[in-house]
């Protein structure tokens, strides 16, 4: 009989920071990871030696950059655990805290999502597997959501301009956010009529790779009373869920089929339904995929994601907010920071700190994150 | 001439469509390429895995006209598409010769050989592409 997080003692998330996510500087990963990390720890109002481990998410740095970022904080012998999960590094080195503190092992982790593009590039692991391939690098990201998109669209009888009111919503969220990326509201001509990439695809429907950090802190109870931290900070991680992808009966559905799956653990994990969601973070990467995930998180029936977006469904103060922070598109996607950024954005929310992107009620959020579409995340969080 | 990658298709006689090779595992799970390593559906391996030659045939699942790219290598723009192969898996290939018209699902496609550079400088090879069935 295995163990879930609810089976365990409960676990808050109480501070959460950032370092702006942007285009790629000559700033070093030690300033952005210390910004955010001390943000952080000033928002829950403790002191950095009260973090008994501390979980480092990169997938672009080089070995080991946790020390080079956190000594500078005093360097207190705290365990540092380095984790790369793909686009997924972040929620992967968030659940691994969670588990962490609710096992008893520790009363708070850090968790810190810190990565430059550019700075150590690395290839994907199944490129060099040993197995051939008909199309090799002519395949890259935004060609394999553009053939998801074209599929969708051709299934569905939605135009690709419709699709594309994803990235509209997301740019004008990511206009409110001062740690987004990209903060400039696009109008629906401005995001197609832009340069096309793949398919129907322009570079505003394409999450933009840059840097940044992201962290938040991890405590239990017991923490939260032995530290005094305020009664308005912490949001209670109700549901935790990491799958990774199997053979699928629809072989070309497995990004929303892993995302089904992992969903519906997270949510049977916490007793709730798609219903009791109020704000969504998800891996928004390339536009279709919002719509697609919605559909297979049971946020509506299949094929209805469009239409629903259209009557501004997922928009902030709509039924459910999708991406309130800008999500992937707008936010940006530095890799490593990308799904710790999301749960602080929900902790924003859920304590109504988001300031102009606050979305009206909000007391339920889930936050999800793929990575190559080889693994998946799914988090809920919870106000008490 | 040879192929730029023998161990993913065979060059038939002339006039005869190139077929993929693909394995079959024990459990029933057709795949491609083929490979020894373990079969993904069951983790089976050894003898269990079968080499099969699959039908360069089938149907459009979806495409996506490439136009800008990285690599110096594969100049943009080109077709990238997802092919369902007749009693096979879905794979992801070129489409033989680029456009910019609109290509439905289902449409129906048959696998051909296209010249290509190969590795030495100058040298020619045979790739595998795929182009609408006549």
């Amino acid at each position: 009989m295995t163990t879930t997080l609810k089976d365990l003692r409960p676990v808050y998330v109480v501070g959460a920071g950032w370092h702006r996510y942007q285009n790629p500087s000559d700033n070093p990963y030690v300033a952005l990871g210390l910004k955010a990390t001390r943000d952080a720890l000033e928002d829950a109002a403790i002191e950095w030696r009260a973090v008994d481990t501390a979980y480092i998410a990169t997938a672009l740095l080089p070995m080991a950059p946790g020390r080079a970022i956190l000594r500078h904080l005093g360097a207190s012998g705290v365990e540092l655990i380095h984790i790369e999960n793909a686009s997924a590094s972040g929620s992967a080195a968030f659940r691994k805290a969670c588990i962490e503190v609710a096992s008893g092992i520790s009363d708070v982790a850090l968790v810190l999502g810190v990565d430059k593009h550019g700075s150590h590039p690395r290839g994907r692991g199944e490129a060099i597997a040993g197995i051939g391939n008909l199309a090799d690098d002519a395949i890259v990201p935004f060609t394999h959501f553009s053939l998801l998109a074209d599929q969708y669209a051709q299934r569905h009888g939605v135009s690709h301009e419709d699709i594309a009111r994803v990235a509209v919503k997301n740019h004008g969220n990511g206009a409110k956010n001062p740690n987004a990326q990209r903060q400039q509201a696009r109008t629906l001509d401005e995001v197609v009529g832009g340069r096309k990439v793949s398919g129907n695809f322009t570079t505003l429907q394409c999450t933009p790779v840059g840097e940044g950090a992201a962290a938040v802190i991890v405590a239990s109870e017991d923490a939260i009373r032995r530290l005094g931290i305020a009664g308005s900070k912490p949001i209670r991680v109700s549901g935790s869920a990491g799958r990774s992808q199997r053979v699928y009966d629809n072989p070309t559905a497995y990004d929303a089929s892993l995302t089904a799956e992992t969903t519906e653990i997270a949510l049977r994990q916490a007793g709730l339904a798609p219903k009791d969601i109020d704000i969504v973070e998800l891996h928004d990467a390339f536009t279709v995929e919002e719509v697609e995930y919605v559909e297979a998180m049971g946020f509506c029936p299949a094929g209805q994601a469009v239409p629903l977006l259209k009557e501004g469904a997922w928009d902030i103060n709509g039924k459910c907010a999708v991406n309130p922070s800008g999500g992937l598109i707008a936010m940006g996607h530095p890799i490593g920071p990308t799904g710790v950024g999301q749960i602080g954005e929900i902790v924003l929310q859920l304590r109504g700190e988001a300031g102009l992107r606050q979305h009206k009620p909000a007391r339920v959020g889930l936050a999800h994150m793929v990575g190559v579409g080889a693994v998946c995340y799914v988090h809920t969080l919870q106000k008490d | 001439m040879r192929a730029l990658k023998p161990q993913l298709y065979t060059i038939p006689a002339s006039g005869e469509t190139p077929a993929l090779c693909g394995g079959t595992c024990a459990c029933g799970h057709v795949f491609f390429p083929m490979q020894r390593y373990g079969c993904e559906k069951c983790g089976k391996t050894g003898d269990a895995l079968t080499p099969t030659l699959l039908k360069g045939e089938g149907t459009l699942v979806a495409s996506s006209r490439v136009l800008m790219h990285a690599r110096k290598d594969r100049q943009a723009p080109f077709v990238v598409l997802s092919v369902k192969l007749k009693g096979g898996p879905v794979v992801r290939t070129l489409l033989a010769e680029d456009t910019d018209e609109f290509l439905p699902a289902g449409l129906q496609l048959k696998a051909c050989l296209v010249e290509v550079d190969g590795p030495a400088d100058g040298e020619k090879r045979l790739d595998l592409r795929f182009a609408p069935a006549a």
